[in-house]
C-alpha cells in the first residue's frame, strides 16, 4: 500500500513536470514558472512519502463507479430524451451505489425529483431545458 | 455618522420584496444544509451558483451569503443531537453539546448556541460595517505590485493556515493557479492548454470545478460513510426545556464575548475561516477556565464560545472579500466568482462604485440573522425531523441538482462531463488528504495575479525589485515569507494542526 501511495505521488510529480516544460514566450511565462513550482512541490511531497508508513487509501469502488456512471448517464440521456427520463436514469444508477437498492423507493424518489425539477427549473426559473424530447 | 446614512440606504435595498425573499431562501437553505450532515455550504453554494445568473447580482449575493452564515446556525443542531457535525465548523460543538444532550439538556444547548450565534454574528456585522469603508480607502492607493503581493499573501496564508499539511496546501494552490491558466490569454489572445477543444477557450467553468470538487467528490466519499442514523427521539425539545438555568446564564456572557473576539479576528484574516475560529475559541475557553475538567462533559462554555466564534467569523470573512477582493476561504472564492460572473469587479472600488451591493449585503446580514433566530428557535422541531431523511434519498437528489445546475449555465452537456472529471479528481484528492479548497482559491486568483504581475513588470520596465521597494508591497512580501518560514518550521515540528488536547 505504501508503495502504491509513493508511486502515485511520484507519478503526480512527473505529470506536473511535463506542464513545466511547456514553455512559451510572453503568455507562457507565468505558466512556465508555475509548472516548475508545481514540480518542486511534487518532489517535496513525494520524498517524505517514501520514508513514512502509508495509510490505506480507503478507495471505495462501488460508490465511485455508480456515482460517476449516474452523472454520465444523465448527460447522455438528457441530450436524447430530455430531463425527466434523465432524472430517472440518474436516480436508478445512483441507487446501486449503496448495497441493496430498493427499487420501489427509488421509483418514488424519481417521480418526486422529476416533478420538483420541472417545477423549479422549467416553470420557476425558465431555464431552457426540455422535459421530454425525442432525438436519437 | 456617514455610516448610518449608508446603512439606511442598504436597508432600502435589502427590504425590497425580491431581496427579502432571496435572503429568506438563503438562510432557510443554509440552516437546512447546516442541519444535514454530508452537504456543506460549499457544495450548496456551488450548486446554486448557476441559478444566480437569473437574478441581479445584489440579490444573488444576498442569497449566497445567507446560505453561508445560515449553515453556521444549523450546524450545531446535528452536533448536539447526534454527535455528528452538520458542518466542519460545528465539529467542536459535539465535544460538549452531545454530553449536554445525553444528560437531558439538549433544549438548553440548542437555545444557548442560537443566542450565541446571533450575538456573535451581530458583533461581526458591526465590525464589518465600521472597518470595511476605511480599509477600502487605504486599498485604493494600491498599484499592481501591491495587488500581486497581497494576493500572494492571501494564497500562502490560505494554504499554510488551513487544516492539513502546508506543503500539500501550497501544491493545491499551484494546481489551482495552473487550472486558471487554461483558456484564452487576455493580453495576446493566445489559446493556452485548450488542446483544440473549443469549449475550453473560456477556461474551465467555475461552476463545474466547484460542483465536481465539493459536490460529486463529497457524495462519493460519504455514500457509505454516513449511516442512516436516527436522531434521539427520547427527549422532546419543548420551549420549557430550552430555558437555561441561572448557572447557565452566568457561564454564558463572557465565553460568548471571548468567542466573538476570537472569531472576528480569525474570520477577517485571509485563509483561516470559521472552522479554525471555532477550534481556537474552544481552546481559549478551556485554557482560561478555572474548571477545565468540566469540558467534554457538557460545559455550557464549550458550546457557546465556538458557536459565537464561527458566526462572528462568517461575517468578518466578508471584510477582505468585499474591500480588497481577496477571498479568505473557498466559500468566499465562490462569492467572488459569482461577482465576477455578474460583471461586478470586486476590490476596493466596490463600495463606492456599487454601494447597493455592499450596503445592501450588509443590511441583509442583519435581516438574515434575525430571520435565523426566528427560524431556529420555534422551528427546532422541524429541523430535528429533518435529521431523519436517510442519506440514500439525499445523495441522488444532490447529484440531480448538480447535473441540472451545471447544464443550465451554458446549456451544454460538455459541462456535465467536466463536473464528472473534477468529481473524480476531487475524490482522489480527498483519498490522498489533499484539501480541495486552496485549489479553488488558486483558480479564482490565478488570472488576476498574472494580470497584475504583468502590469507591474510593464510599469517597472521588467525590474522585479518593485515588489520590495514599494513599502506596502514589501510588507506583504515580508509577511508572506515569514508565514512560509513558519510553515516550514511547523511542518518539521509536526504541529501545524490546531488540535484540541482532551
Amino acid at each position: 500500500m505504501m508503495i502504491a501511495v509513493g508511486l502515485w505521488f511520484m507519478n503526480h510529480a512527473m505529470e506536473s513536470y511535463s506542464i513545466g516544460t511547456l514553455r512559451r514566450m510572453g503568455p507562457g511565462f507565468f505558466p512556465a514558472v508555475l509548472g516548475g513550482l508545481i514540480a518542486v512541490f511534487g518532489v517535496l511531497i513525494a520524498l517524505p512519502a517514501f520514508f513514512r508508513e502509508g495509510d490505506p487509501l480507503g478507495f471505495e469502488g462501488r460508490p465511485f463507479l455508480m456515482v460517476c456512471l449516474s452523472i454520465g448517464v444523465f448527460a447522455f440521456v438528457l441530450e436524447r430524451l430530455g430531463m425527466v427520463p434523465a432524472i430517472f436514469a440518474l436516480v436508478f444508477c445512483a441507487a446501486f451505489a449503496k448495497p441493496g437498492p430498493n427499487l420501489i423507493e427509488n421509483l418514488g424518489l424519481s417521480v418526486f425529483l422529476a416533478v420538483a425539477a420541472v417545477a423549479v427549473f422549467i416553470w420557476g426559473l425558465g431555464i431552457p431545458i426540455q422535459a421530454f424530447r425525442w432525438n436519437i | 455618522m456617514e455610516v448610518f446614512g449608508d446603512l439606511l440606504f442598504g436597508f432600502q435595498t435589502a427590504f425590497s420584496l425580491q431581496n427579502l425573499m432571496y435572503c429568506f431562501i438563503g438562510v432557510f437553505l443554509g440552516t437546512f444544509v447546516g442541519v444535514l450532515p454530508g452537504i456543506g455550504a460549499l457544495a450548496t453554494i456551488s450548486m446554486l451558483l448557476p441559478l444566480t445568473f437569473y437574478v441581479p447580482p445584489t440579490t444573488a449575493l444576498i442569497m449566497l451569503a445567507g446560505i453561508y452564515y445560515g449553515t453556521q446556525y444549523g450546524g450545531s443542531t446535528a452536533s448536539i443531537l447526534m454527535n455528528l457535525p452538520g458542518t466542519p465548523s460545528s465539529a467542536v460543538t459535539c465535544l460538549d453539546g452531545y454530553p449536554m444532550s445525553n444528560s437531558g439538556r439538549a433544549g438548553v444547548a440548542l437555545f444557548v448556541t442560537t443566542l450565541a450565534s446571533f450575538i456573535g454574528g451581530s458583533i461581526g456585522i458591526v465590525i464589518l460595517t465600521l472597518f470595511s469603508p476605511s480599509l477600502a480607502e487605504v486599498a485604493l492607493a494600491f498599484g499592481p505590485a501591491e495587488y500581486f503581493a497581497m494576493m500572494l499573501l492571501g494564497l500562502v496564508a490560505a494554504s499554510t493556515l488551513s487544516q492539513g499539511s502546508p506543503v500539500k496546501g501550497i501544491a493545491m494552490v499551484l494546481v489551482g493557479l495552473g487550472l486558471g491558466m487554461v483558456g484564452t490569454d487576455v493580453q495576446t489572445g493566445q489559446q493556452r492548454y485548450t488542446f483544440g477543444i473549443p469549449e475550453l477557450s473560456d477556461g474551465f467553468n467555475l461552476v463545474a470545478i466547484a460542483m465536481g470538487l465539493f459536490g460529486v467528490g463529497e457524495v462519493i466519499a460519504s455514500v457509505n460513510k454516513i449511516r442512516d442514523q436516527k436522531a434521539d427521539q427520547r427527549q422532546k425539545i419543548t420551549f420549557r426545556s430550552m430555558i437555561p438555568t441561572r448557572d447557565d446564564w452566568s457561564r454564558f456572557w463572557w465565553p460568548m464575548l471571548r468567542g466573538t473576539g476570537v472569531g472576528s479576528f480569525f474570520g477577517a484574516l485571509p485563509g483561516t475561516g470559521t472552522t479554525i475560529s471555532a477550534f481556537m475559541a474552544y481552546a481559549v475557553e478551556k485554557k482560561i477556565s478555572k474548571t477545565p475538567e468540566r469540558f467534554g462533559k457538557g460545559a455550557v462554555e464549550g458550546v457557546v464560545s465556538p458557536e459565537a466564534a464561527n458566526n462572528a467569523a462568517s461575517q468578518t470573512a466578508f471584510i477582505p472579500t468585499l474591500t480588497l477582493g481577496i477571498p479568505g476561504d473557498a466559500v468566499m472564492a465562490l462569492m467572488l466568482g459569482a461577482m465576477i460572473i455578474a460583471g461586478v469587479q470586486p476590490g476596493p472600488r466596490l463600495i463606492t462604485e456599487h454601494p447597493e451591493i455592499f450596503w445592501g449585503l450588509v443590511a441583509s446580514f442583519w435581516i438574515g440573522n434575525v430571520l435565523l433566530v426566528i427560524l431556529n428557535l420555534p422551528l427546532i422541531g422541524m429541523w430535528v425531523k429533518l435529521l431523519q431523511i436517510p442519506y440514500r434519498f439525499l445523495f441522488p437528489s444532490i447529484l440531480m441538482f448538480i447535473a441540472i445546475g451545471v447544464f443550465s449555465v451554458n446549456n451544454n452537456t460538455f459541462d456535465i462531463f467536466m463536473v464528472l472529471i473534477f468529481g473524480v479528481f476531487g475524490y482522489f484528492l480527498m483519498l490522498l488528504r489533499f484539501e480541495p479548497a486552496p485549489l479553488l482559491l488558486g483558480y479564482i486568483l490565478g488570472p488576476l495575479m498574472e494580470e497584475h504581475l504583468r502590469r507591474a513588470m510593464l510599469l517597472s520596465r521588467g525590474d522585479p525589485s518593485v515588489f520590495v521597494t514599494r513599502p506596502i508591497s514589501a510588507a506583504f512580501i515580508f509577511v508572506t515569507t515569514a508565514l512560509l518560514l513558519w510553515a516550514i518550521y511547523a511542518a518539521i515540528k509536526g504541529k501545524i494542526n490546531p488540535k484540541i488536547d482532551d
